[in-house]
């Protein structure tokens, strides 16, 4: 995948190419959350309109937290791969966030381990890599982090109504805001002195406006 | 020094135990003195409504409570940007209005459809616990009652994910909680805070 490739995610129209282009050896599992969420097309999402009555979860909420963990992993390799071109603030950032990304993704294990499924296991830095663009400078890595964090959060807020547990979707509602929380931090380091842009939409969906 | 309880508790569920122990462990660390009492008079709006919240138990119930804060917030926020206080950050004040007011907005458009009504929105500082203290103080009273505020407006829509049921529901309070969490980092960083503490945000004080 090219950064071209990346950059073309900004449009939301285009996030479900980018599962198709960059499959599961680029960016882990994200196609399978996808699929495991039900699609995003707009006739799948509104298909269980008629509610959600708590289950307390099962296989199919397994299924969409092994996505959601294929995600969290992609991340932890991302933030780890970039850690090597950030400096000073930037790299306490990162650090810090590779941390939270360490916690959802062992949140999400044990309680995919809890509905009795199996963890995905995550791919060798070299396969996630391959996924990556080109990666040369500390604002490269941020925009690249922006990119991951917001497609994070579109996955989760796709994800958040098909979880048949209600803690479950309380735990993808407290995950989904520290992603956001992270997109607004990452979005200050590249504009210090404007903090208007930190916060851009007031309905925050991950998806360019 | 003995742990302070709370009495005249019209609001005594988890989420005020949550803020007592909140409270307890501040005081452990030296950073709240003060009486052995906390009335429920004192216990700050946004407390209240997320209480509300939790306590509601169908989408409508839960929409009408949403509603309420958010126009609690938005009358906060415009405070806040009118009191000449904030410097620079007026202009981030004035945004967060518009932005809890399309919120508010969203919100009720929903509630409607469900048959339900708005609640009054405040129309005087007195309407909201604890703003008029706060905007008697100075830029950091104000932002951290803001955080507060906001705190508590993260908790609620994390209570609200758990009852929930309309799917598109779930999925606007998931925006709009991570837009709470997005003022909470600006907040945050204007009071030289960590941005982003925890890994897992549930509007938790621990």
């Amino acid at each position: 995948m090219t950064v071209d490739d990346f950059l073309r995610l900004r449009d939301p129209r285009s996030r479900r190419d980018f599962f198709r282009l960059a499959g599961l050896t680029t960016v882990g599992g994200s196609a399978a959350f996808l699929a495991a969420c039900g699609g995003d097309d707009e006739d799948e999402t509104t298909a269980q309109s008629g509610g959600n009555e708590d289950t307390g979860g099962g296989e199919g909420d397994a299924k969409i937290l092994n996505g959601a963990l294929d995600l969290e992993n992609t991340a932890l390799a991302a933030y780890t791969a970039g850690a090597a071109l950030l400096k000073g603030d930037a790299l306490a950032v990162g650090k810090q966030f590779l941390g939270h990304e360490q916690e959802h993704a062992d949140g999400i294990t044990q309680a995919i381990k809890d509905l009795g499924g199996t963890p995905n296991k995550a791919k060798s830095a070299d396969e996630y890599a391959q996924g990556f663009p080109s990666l040369k400078s500390q604002k490269d890595v941020i925009n690249f982090a922006i990119d991951l964090e917001n497609m994070a959060v579109a996955a989760y807020i796709d994800a958040i109504p098909k979880l048949t547990s209600g803690q479950l979707r309380q735990t993808g509602a407290a995950i989904v805001s520290n992603e956001a929380e992270h997109v607004s931090v990452l979005l200050g380091a590249l504009r210090p002195s404007d903090a208007a842009r930190q916060v851009p939409d007031a309905f925050v969906t991950g998806k360019k406006a | 020094m003995s742990d302070q309880i709370i009495r005249d508790g019209d609001v005594d569920t988890a989420v005020i135990a949550e803020y007592e122990q909140s409270r307890r462990d501040l005081m452990r660390k030296g950073l709240v003195v003060g009486g052995a009492v906390i009335a429920a008079t004192s216990i700050p709006f946004f407390l209240k409504a997320r209480n509300a919240m939790a306590q509601a138990d169908d989408d409508a119930a839960i929409l009408e409570a949403a509603v309420g804060l958010e126009q609690m917030a938005v009358f906060a926020y415009t405070a806040a940007a009118k009191s000449g206080k904030l410097g620079k950050a007026s202009a981030v004040a004035t945004l967060f209005a518009k932005q809890e007011q399309e919120h508010a907005d969203g919100l009720i458009q929903a509630l409607e459809s469900l048959g339900g009504k708005a609640p009054a929105k405040p129309t005087k500082v007195e309407d909201v616990d604890g703003l008029a203290e706060a905007a008697g103080g100075d830029a950091t009273d104000i932002l951290e009652f803001a955080v507060d505020l906001e705190t508590s407006a993260v908790g609620a829509y994390y209570d609200a994910h758990g009852k929930l049921k309309a799917p598109e529901l779930l999925s606007t309070g998931a925006s709009i909680m991570a837009n709470e969490a997005q003022h909470l980092v600006v907040l945050r960083q204007a009071l030289k805070q960590n941005p982003s503490p925890d890994a897992f945000v549930t509007g938790g004080k621990g």
